[in-house]
């Protein structure tokens, strides 16, 4: 992380009596913070007589892994379990969607910040109002779309949908780390002989693998979360993504609130530890890429 | 990173011309025009794919999505490929159903002040916080900050409602013991209720990306000026107006008009805080309206009327802020060379 920023440097009586105020606050808003995921798994251990008991255990007494096989294992009411099937689904559909945005997204940020390109202004002004325009509201005429192209039910047309929904983001961020690449380092290289296209593989590209990444991230949590379009897209119950999954956990079970939060647990797990792992990268990069926007 | 090599002095063996050398290569040199294309082509090439996508996905659906508003078509219309003008019948029905409309609008708008002013409020609170204590605090205020910002929507809107669960929910619980009798209470019982828990819910997530962005733009203010403010005797509210306020303005702006965008368009949350029924709440946001009524009903020309209104209010919302985003040069075509 950067630099603390010192407000002011007199160590006055009143100074130090503020900065344990402000301690006391941080705590006080980091506990508030942690404190529903920290209910989620806990509760996920809990067997249920725990759970179901007046007065909660703030720590767990008794762990089990009862929630999590509950979990894997519900039948939402049909009669299979689908668990193992949208989990797949979930990694397949995300992991090419992020792929193809961040790919589109690359080379569109490199067009506009390294060309003198007739047209880019308008593009980018396009990308600003397209990322306006609600998802919720498109997902009625991309159905009816994709239902005259029998994209219906298939991987393919949910890959897509989230790709164009992540593209605007992805390409305005990445934008925003190419132009942070002194132009010079690329016209060096094609000084050497590198073609255009070689210095941008070669150098620009390892250079902005941090904004690669944070918004490689940003594509993945905004598809792997989506509930709407996996919803109204992949209409048989094995087609479906780990949001549905979770959803008709919720309507089927009703009150096996150990089951959910391990359902919540497991969904949340890939996220999470995706943001640990490239956290210090995330923060840094993206406001690398949005502050000198 | 490739480190470039040795200027290469034989740029025969390349096969390429070395910049600014004369190029006996080309084909045909004299031809400007072909040397205009070849140099848009490549970069043209590059936008291809994301202009494709968008096209097809965003542009083209907007376009059918308003064509759709127009139309009366249900999932008989759907399945016979039936196309049925209706005129402004559907806008019609909308403006007419009992008010519902405007009680809508109204809802999603104070809905969205409501979410946006409590996330830009506390979110530049904390970044303004994590400013003012030590970097092992601040640390562990970031992680927790990340754990939360990591939750799906989804999974955190479940979590939710456990934790303000009629019986067993430990929210009830803790209140009831400090004092307050909220055992037994039912948060969704009432509409005030289950909105404050919704809006509760979209703050305490949105909250840590703003507050990291807006921290990492209060690191770009010199600390001479601060310095400067509190020689000049400036209270810690005119210092904040004055010295950060400017700087960090960009940032803020653009935190505001995303907030804005997103929580017009919130589904998640509103859905799976209601467990699905979210009829049970008098007034819907719009965004959830319009679900309603195209999958629920099948009243997909319906259901695309309102969500033109939507779009239509969150232009009419946003437009001066893009445009004072263009003007200030955020969007700016750049090319040094």
């Amino acid at each position: 992380m950067t630099a603390p920023i010192n407000m002011a440097g007199s160590r006055t009586a009143r100074y130090r009596y503020m900065t344990w105020v402000w301690r006391a606050v941080a705590i006080a808003f980091a506990v508030v913070t942690v404190f529903p995921v920290y209910w989620m798994v806990q509760s996920a251990f809990e067997p249920n007589s725990d759970i179901t008991s007046l007065t909660p255990n703030f720590f767990p007494l008794h762990l089990t892994f009862h929630n999590f096989s509950d979990a894997v294992n519900h039948t939402a009411g049909v009669g299979t379990a689908y668990f193992l099937d949208d989990a797949r689904n979930s990694v397949i559909v995300v992991t090419s969607a992020t792929a193809i945005t961040l790919v589109f997204g690359f080379l569109a940020a490199a067009a506009v910040s390294r060309f003198r390109l007739r047209g880019a202004s308008a593009f980018l002004v396009l990308i600003l109002v397209v990322q306006m325009v609600p998802g919720t509201a498109l997902i009625i005429p991309v159905f009816l779309m994709l239902n005259n192209l029998h994209l219906i039910d298939n991987y393919l047309g949910l890959i897509l949908v989230y790709a164009a929904t992540t593209l605007p983001f992805t390409v305005w961020a990445l934008r925003g780390f190419v132009r942070g690449v002194p132009i010079e380092l690329e016209e060096a290289a094609m000084v050497d002989g590198a073609t255009r296209f070689g210095a941008f593989r070669r150098i620009l590209l390892p250079l902005v693998l941090p904004g690669v990444i944070s918004a490689g991230v940003f594509a993945f949590i905004t598809s792997w979360n989506d509930f709407l379009a996996a919803d109204v897209i992949m209409q048989q119950n094995n087609h479906q993504t780990l949001p549905v999954w979770l959803y008709s956990f919720t309507t089927n079970t009703g009150t096996d609130y150990g089951g959910l939060m391990a359902g919540c647990t497991i969904m949340a797990l890939p996220v999470v530890i995706i943001f640990l792992l490239v956290q210090r990268r995330l923060v840094s990069g993206l406001t690398a890429g949005a502050v000198k926007g | 990173m490739v480190a470039p090599s040795v200027p290469d002095l034989a740029p025969a063996r390349t096969g390429r011309p070395i910049l600014g050398a004369p190029s006996y290569n080309r084909r045909n040199p004299r031809s400007s025009w072909r040397r205009a294309l070849r140099r848009q082509l490549l970069p043209l090439l590059f936008l291809l794919p994301s202009v494709g996508l968008i096209s097809f996905l965003t542009l083209y659906p907007l376009g059918r999505l308003i064509a759709t508003s127009f139309q009366n078509l249900g999932a008989f219309q759907l399945v016979q490929h039936k196309v049925v003008w209706d005129g402004l019948e559907n806008y019609r029905t909308i403006f007419a159903s009992g008010g519902g409309l405007g009680t809508s609008i109204l809802q999603t708008a104070l809905f969205v002040l409501a979410c946006v002013s409590l996330t830009m409020a506390v979110g530049t609170g904390v970044a303004l916080l994590l400013g003012r204590i030590g970097k092992v605090l601040r640390t562990v205020v970031t992680v927790c900050m990340l754990f939360a910002w990591a939750m799906p929507t989804s999974a955190a809107a479940i979590v939710w409602t456990w934790l303000f669960q009629q019986e067993y929910g430990v929210v009830n619980s803790m209140l009831t013991s400090l004092g307050f009798n909220f055992s037994n209470h039912n948060w969704f019982g009432s509409e005030i209720g289950a909105y404050s828990i919704i809006v509760a819910n979209i703050v305490w997530g949105a909250v840590p990306f703003v507050s990291l962005m807006m921290y990492s733009a209060l690191t770009l203010v010199p600390r001479d000026l601060y310095e400067a403010a509190a020689v000049d005797g400036a209270s810690a509210a005119i210092t904040f107006r004055k010295v950060t306020m400017p700087i960090v303005r960009p940032i803020f702006v653009l935190m505001t008009v995303l907030s804005i965008i997103w929580d017009a368009n919130v589904f998640n949350q509103v859905w799976y805080l209601t467990q699905g029924n979210a009829q049970l709440l008098n007034v819907v946001p719009l965004g959830v309206w319009q679900y309603i009524e195209a999958f629920s009903s099948t009243q997909y020309g319906l259901g695309a009327a309102v969500a033109v209104i939507m779009i239509l209010l969150l232009v009419a919302v946003t437009g001066y802020y893009i445009r004072l985003m263009v003007r200030t040069g955020q969007i700016r075509a750049e090319a040094k060379a």
